[in-house]
């Protein structure tokens, strides 16, 4: 009885330390997929964060949802503004992006593939006077993001409605939300309504309530 | 003595006054309170739970796939069959994808052979207390939430000086106040709180857009429409 005691217990620990390394050697191996550098040289896991599976839904005053109700607005510091219909938007020249995207609560989604238009597309259409120096991402019930022109017209920040070939649920920003992978995914606002450019900064909605003014993943600029 | 004695009717009185105000305003608070408490912790685990102000569902069918030449109407009569929620409100063909509105608030989207169903119910006592608890958008709502706040810090002031004696301020009340503080004081020392706000300037303008060369000019889209200026 006492020997079967002693064998189980022998068997439970062998288990145990069996799953313990494996899930460490998993963890490894993981680590060093997503420590691969990106093309600027910067490590494709910011400092802090950590590597999830898919998006998680972070709240928010949510928008309307549908396709129907969904109107782009492109203006602010432009020649000539616009705006669009969902059916309009996918009539316009398509990209898909392979990108990752960082959340300031510390997760990361990598390796994501967006489809969508991109925002130098929009601005090259609205004809974006050369004096505009930030871009206001303008989501639904007042939320705005401010971006640089940088990273706003980076070649893979998108106004996109796909992610690895699903539509967004609500949650996430359905119809069409902003994509901005250098900054803070706060910064990649959901339900989009509107894209203005301006020659003044115009800090958003979660900068003027703690959150930095710029957001940059690998700097760690979370909080103002 | 006479002096002393009317003192003590005044203060008695105060008392008194602040109490019953209290212990209203505390009736008056259960409510929003109840709201914001639990719609609050929904909040602060919105990462680990996602959001529960909602039952969402969503589900993926394969249809066959629906070649470009059939008319749209066809195409879209094919995702609808193949969905089964009945007639849709709305429905639009573009790009490579059909997609499909309906009355509850479902949308399908179908992206070559694949179907995605996307359906979800307000929970009835969580959905309205986080709906409340984010006031942007509702401006009403906001004041009614400063009032409340305002009635929050009544009934903090007040507390402290309801009661005299040693389970009063100077004593009891002292102690618990101080630890209240301490705990988010210690918190932001020791998490090393907020770092300083900066204003950040672009390294370099990239993009001027305004300036590049234009794409050939191709038709609109039928849903694009111009519009005027703004004061930027």
């Amino acid at each position: 009885m006492s020997e079967d005691r002693r064998s189980f217990l022998r068997k439970a620990a062998a288990g145990t330390a069996f799953v313990a390394v494996g899930g460490v050697l998993a963890k490894m191996l993981g680590e060093d997929f997503v420590l691969t550098a990106r093309a600027d040289g910067r490590p494709r896991l910011p400092p802090g964060q950590h590597a999830i599976e898919a998006l998680k839904p972070m709240g928010g005053d949510e928008g309307d949802g549908t396709f129907e109700a969904f109107r782009l607005k492109v203006h602010g510091a432009v020649a000539k503004p616009f705006e669009v219909d969902y059916k309009a938007l996918l009539q316009l020249p398509q990209v898909e992006k392979q990108a990752d995207v960082h959340c300031v609560t510390k997760w990361s989604l990598l390796g994501g593939v967006w489809k969508g238009v991109q925002i130098s597309a929009l601005a090259r259409l609205a004809e974006v006077k050369p004096e505009a120096r930030f871009v206001i991402l303008e989501g639904a019930n007042g939320y705005t993001a401010n971006v640089p022109m940088k990273e706003a017209t980076a070649d893979y920040a998108l106004v996109t409605y796909r992610l690895n070939g699903k539509p967004f649920s609500i949650d996430h920003g359905a119809p069409v939300r902003g994509l901005i992978p250098d900054l803070y995914f706060w910064k990649s606002a959901k339900w989009l309504t509107g894209i203005r450019f301006v020659r003044e900064d115009q800090p958003g909605y979660w900068e003027t309530r703690g959150y930095h003014n710029h957001g940059d993943p690998w700097r760690e600029e979370r909080y103002g | 003595m006479a002096i002393r004695g009317a003192k003590n009717a005044m203060a008695n009185t105060w008392r008194a006054w602040l109490r019953a105000i209290h212990r209203d305003i505390g009736y008056l608070a259960i409510g929003f309170t109840i709201i914001y408490a639990v719609s609050g912790i929904a909040q602060n685990h919105i990462g680990d739970w996602g959001d529960i102000s909602y039952r969402s569902t969503e589900r993926t069918i394969t249809i066959a796939a629906i070649a470009d030449a059939i008319p749209d109407d066809v195409a879209i009569k094919q995702v609808a069959d193949a969905a089964a929620l009945g007639t849709p409100t709305s429905s639009l063909r573009a790009g490579d994808e059909i997609r499909l509105g309906y009355g509850d608030g479902s949308q399908v989207t179908a992206i070559g052979t694949q179907v995605t169903i996307q359906s979800r119910e307000r929970r009835p006592f969580i959905g309205l207390a986080n709906w409340l608890h984010k006031a942007r958008g509702k401006t009403a709502w906001k004041y009614i939430a400063d009032g409340y706040a305002l009635l929050l810090l009544y009934l903090a002031f007040s507390g402290i000086f309801m009661i005299k004696g040693r389970m009063g301020f100077r004593w009891r009340g002292a102690t618990v106040i101080g630890i209240g503080v301490a705990i988010p004081v210690l918190y932001v020392a020791l998490a090393g709180g907020p770092g300083r706000q900066t204003t950040h300037e672009p390294d370099e303008i990239v993009a001027t857009p305004g300036s590049a060369a234009a794409p050939a000019a191709a038709p609109a889209p039928s849903g694009m429409r111009a519009l005027p200026p703004d004061d930027e």
